[in-house]
């Protein structure tokens, strides 16, 4: 190791590491001083009590506390569901402008829409939404007026799970497309040919080969689909204004004003929620060496 | 070739999926569009105009734009010498580097802002003692700017940190410098002749993207006290009907043209900011 | 009667015409080489032979069969693809059954001949192995025992040794011929490299620009070129404008040197006749020769050795042209400059 970093320098004479170190410090500097930190001390805190003392009350209470586990019950919910929505919905689309034989123009249509709608997500999605399926949207009307459904009369609610699941999903399959986009470009064309060779229907190509090779793929961008829609909060506050209580919306109560009442407890919601998101990208990561192994 | 072969070959069910998916996309768009027509049937751009008129929207907007700025100017000064670096003098902090850029995804805007407020509404002592180093930053606007500057900076750095390095590794950067070195270019002719030029498109495309997260960024402005677009549009949906839906969608048309914008520096990889 | 037969076989796509009226009857058994450049639709042709193309228009039967229009996966012919194509997900093992177990038969079925065609191209060793663990060569191996498993009516080789080093290349075709004679398989082989198809085939297709310019031994192909095209793209020549001077007797002169050819259609040239002559350089010699009818002057301007040959650049007349002799290093050569008489015969001298 240290033979190498001799070797790339420049100057010929062998300086001591440290000093090379130097030259990534600032952003050392700036990733300890405003991403670091912050987290370090949400971390400490979460083991304190209001007396500073070291504690596990406050972890012990985010598996005990109905109303906290309640919350993370109904985030892992709609992350799921939305990851699982969207990525299925997301995989059809990516398939269907790659493999799938769309003229290649509708590709880039696709591709760009995809970055702008995975973008569009915070306070004009809400609004977005509240314009479509409110109750004087777009949609609702064009249900009520011309066939005669009422959908918040059969029991239709925007501003519930199922309402902001649609909402997430917005940007959660285009994510979905963006991922699987290039992963589907990676099938090469000779695996169906072979396939097909040797006596294999369609069928039995995407069964046996096809999405044998891209399940990691999948996999690895619902997992991250899941932690993109678990940390979100602009959204579903703008939506439902605090009514549904998923983390992060009770994290951002309580940052406003301390409605837990320990301070501590608002710390460990945070730092479980971190560990939650830090899981998903390290299986969405494991996933993706091994995607690449195969679709070198 | 007879027609039912020519039938198999129709992708039917692409279409159909295309299709479904286009409606997903494009119907709340148009319905926000009626809608922000709808005020005043005689004149279909009132809610724009009264948008328009407001001046806390002018300020806010702006406001915003300039946050934006600043925060692709500093992200620039710190990532482009980092990567470069990292490419040519220090290949083993590749890694760490590329974990730290990893970390925005781990700790999303809520829990961001949580940690940042918690350390900087609090003076700075030197540990063990009592002795003030500095006030917290929240204290006073400029602080409270350096923050969220600071913040979003930290939101960006992933999409900007992989856009310069793929930038730079596209051109093989490393050769270049070599190649100007051995003719005899000193530092600074290295960094504006050779650096900056060839990685233009890839600063083009980290700063579009770092506009499009920062200006509808509600978060972290919320929370740190700050007039930005966000919050300004997020008050404006609790007492006006149209004049947000006006505005939501111009924020899509800008989000769009910033994409757009991109896709023809970069040729056709999209990126992805995430949710909010 | 013919085993695989292409007849009249054409495609085009849009106003491109890539493949123009093929015709090529194979018997059973028979190792036949496409041969030609890019673009020349060698590999469009195999393909229609594999069912991913269907010809615009002609007929392509096997064995008595009509597969014009029949599906890829309804024809039983092997292919080997030049990116070698195994799937990622399956070990060698999974991925030579592949096409028995489509077929369905019994797993035991299964087993023995994987086995048996593991040992034939010798990766027994290697049966769990997954792709991404082989060397280039040894994947292509896979390839060919996949494609040989369900016993294929026909081999289509694309190109399968382009993507290798050279090397193995040698070693692997020699592999690949020797497998093909000993189940006695009918093979097609793509390739745009003439030593490739010259050292393993029964018989060349040249092609050019969709176009076949002969079929023939790989002898014939080389030493009697019925075509500029053939005789430029097999091996190398020399190339110089002459005149006719006795068609009777077929003979031309060439910057006023006289040269014998024993070209059959020349009677049907007159005196004056403007024609193109080609020599291949292995066919010139300095040594006496009473069958070499042809014994000119020339000037000795160049020696290049290049190891097993020796190639000398002389000058007759005023066109220079390239004699290629084998190393002996108990011969003596001609000094550089020095005035020498050379001989070939008149059946060297082309006339195309």
């Amino acid at each position: 190791m240290a033979q190498t970093a001799i070797q790339l320098k420049s100057s010929g004479t062998a300086t001591t590491n440290w000093r090379v170190w130097l030259g990534v410090a600032p952003f050392l500097l700036f990733a300890f001083l405003f991403l670091f930190l912050p987290s370090l001390r949400l971390f400490t805190a979460s083991f304190t009590d209001s007396d500073g003392n070291f504690t596990l009350s406050n972890i012990i209470q985010l598996f005990s506390e109905p109303f906290i586990v309640n919350a993370y019950k109904l985030s892992i919910q709609i992350s799921a569901v939305t990851a699982v929505g969207g990525g299925i919905l997301g995989f059809l689309m990516a398939y269907a402008v790659t493999v799938g034989g769309l003229p290649r123009s509708l590709r880039s249509v696709l591709i760009t829409f995809s970055g702008v709608a995975s973008n569009f997500a915070g306070v004009p999605l809400a609004f977005a939404f509240v314009a479509t399926l409110g109750r004087q949207g777009f949609i609702t009307h064009i249900l009520r007026d011309y066939l005669g459904v009422n959908i918040y009369d059969a029991g239709f609610n925007l501003y519930s799970f199922a309402g902001l699941s649609l909402v997430y999903m917005y940007f959660q399959f285009p994510l979905m497309v963006l991922i699987m986009a290039p992963a589907l470009d990676g099938l090469k064309r000779e695996w169906r040919e072979a396939a097909e060779n040797l006596g294999a229907t369609t069928t039995q190509y995407w069964l046996r080969v096809a999405l044998p090779v891209l399940l990691p793929s999948i996999l690895g961008a619902m997992i991250l689909l899941f932690g993109n829609a678990f940390g979100a909060y602009a959204t579903a506050y703008a939506l439902t204004g605090g009514r549904i209580g998923i983390v992060t919306i009770q994290i951002g109560a309580q940052i406003r004003g301390d409605v837990l009442y320990n301070p501590g407890l608002g710390y460990a919601m945070a730092i479980g929620m971190v560990v939650i998101m830090a899981v998903s990208l390290a299986g969405y990561s494991w996933l993706q060496a091994k995607t690449e192994r195969w679709l070198r | 070739m007879n027609f039912w072969s020519r039938l198999r070959r129709f992708p039917l069910w692409s279409w159909i999926w295309f299709i479904i998916g286009g409606l997903y996309f494009v119907l709340p768009l148009l319905a926000t569009f009626e809608f922000s027509l709808s005020w005043d049937p005689e004149i279909p751009f009132k809610a724009y105009q009264r948008a328009f008129e407001d001046n806390d929207f002018w300020e806010t907007f702006i406001y915003s734009n300039i946050l934006a700025l600043a925060t692709i100017v500093v992200s620039i000064i710190l990532i482009v010498p980092t990567a470069y670096w990292i490419r040519l003098r220090l290949p083993e902090a590749r890694r760490l580097v590329e974990f730290i850029t990893l970390m925005p995804f781990v700790v999303p805007a809520i829990i961001l802002v949580f940690g940042l407020i918690r350390i900087y509404s609090s003076p700075f002592n030197i540990p063990f003692t009592d002795i003030r180093l500095m006030q917290p930053l929240t204290n006073f606007k400029a602080g409270t700017n350096i923050l969220i500057v600071a913040g979003y900076m930290v939101l960006a750095m992933p999409y900007m940190y992989r856009s310069v390095d793929t930038g730079m590794r596209t051109v093989d950067i490393r050769t270049l410098t070599e190649a100007a070195q051995s003719l005899g270019a000193n530092w600074y002719t290295i960094v504006t002749k050779i650096i900056l030029p060839n990685i233009r498109s890839a600063l083009l495309s980290g700063a579009l993207l770092t506009f499009a997260i920062v200006v509808g960024e509600v978060t972290l402005a919320s929370f740190l006290g700050v007039d930005a677009f966000g919050p300004y549009l997020f008050l404006l949906g609790q007492h006006r009907a149209y004049e947000p839906a006006a505005l939501s969608f111009v924020s899509f048309l800008l989000t769009w043209l910033a994409m757009g914008l991109i896709q023809l520096f970069t040729g056709g990889q999209g990126q992805a900011a995430g949710a909010h | 009667m013919a085993y695989l037969s292409l007849s009249n076989i054409t495609k085009q796509f849009g106003d491109v015409v890539v493949v123009d009226d093929f015709n090529l009857e194979m018997e059973r058994g028979e190792f036949v080489s496409f041969l030609g450049p890019s673009g020349c639709g060698k590999t469009t042709t195999l393909r229609m032979v594999a069912g991913f193309e269907i010809p615009t228009s002609g007929k392509i039967t096997l064995d008595g069969n009509d597969i014009t229009n029949k599906a890829p996966n309804q024809r039983n012919v092997g292919m080997i693809f030049q990116a070698y194509a195994l799937f990622p997900n399956m070990t060698v093992a999974q991925n030579i059954g592949f096409g028995l177990r489509i077929r369905r038969q019994a797993e035991g079925e299964v087993v023995n001949r994987v086995n048996e065609m593991l040992s034939l191209v010798n990766l027994e060793t290697h049966a769990d192995k997954y792709p991404y663990q082989l060397s280039g060569g040894q994947q292509q191996r896979v390839s060919l025992a996949r494609a040989l498993a369900i016993r294929p009516e026909v081999l289509l080789l694309d190109e399968p040794l382009s993507a290798l080093d050279a090397k193995i290349r040698v070693s692997l075709r020699a592999e690949i011929r020797a497998i093909q004679k000993r189940l006695g398989i009918t093979a097609i082989f793509v390739t745009h490299d003439q030593e490739e198809a010259l050292s393993i085939s029964d018989r060349i297709v040249v092609m050019n620009v969709g176009e076949i310019e002969q079929v023939g031994t790989p002898f014939e192909i080389y030493n009697f070129p019925k075509t500029q095209f053939v005789a430029n793209f097999v091996g190398s020549l020399n190339n110089a404008d002459a005149e006719v001077v006795d068609p009777a007797n077929g003979i031309l002169a060439m910057d006023g040197v006289h040269f014998q050819t024993a070209e059959e259609d020349f009677v049907n040239r007159r005196k004056g006749d403007k024609v193109k002559i080609s020599i291949r350089p292995e066919r010139f010699s300095f040594a006496a020769d009473p069958k070499k009818e042809n014994v000119v002057d020339c000037t000795v301007e160049n020696i290049t050795f290049l190891g097993a040959v020796v190639r000398i650049q002389i000058k007759i007349g005023n066109t220079k042209f390239n004699m290629d002799t084998f190393n002996n290093p108990f011969l003596e050569l001609p000094a550089i400059g020095a005035r020498e008489q050379v001989m070939c015969s008149k059946e060297a001298v082309l006339v195309l």
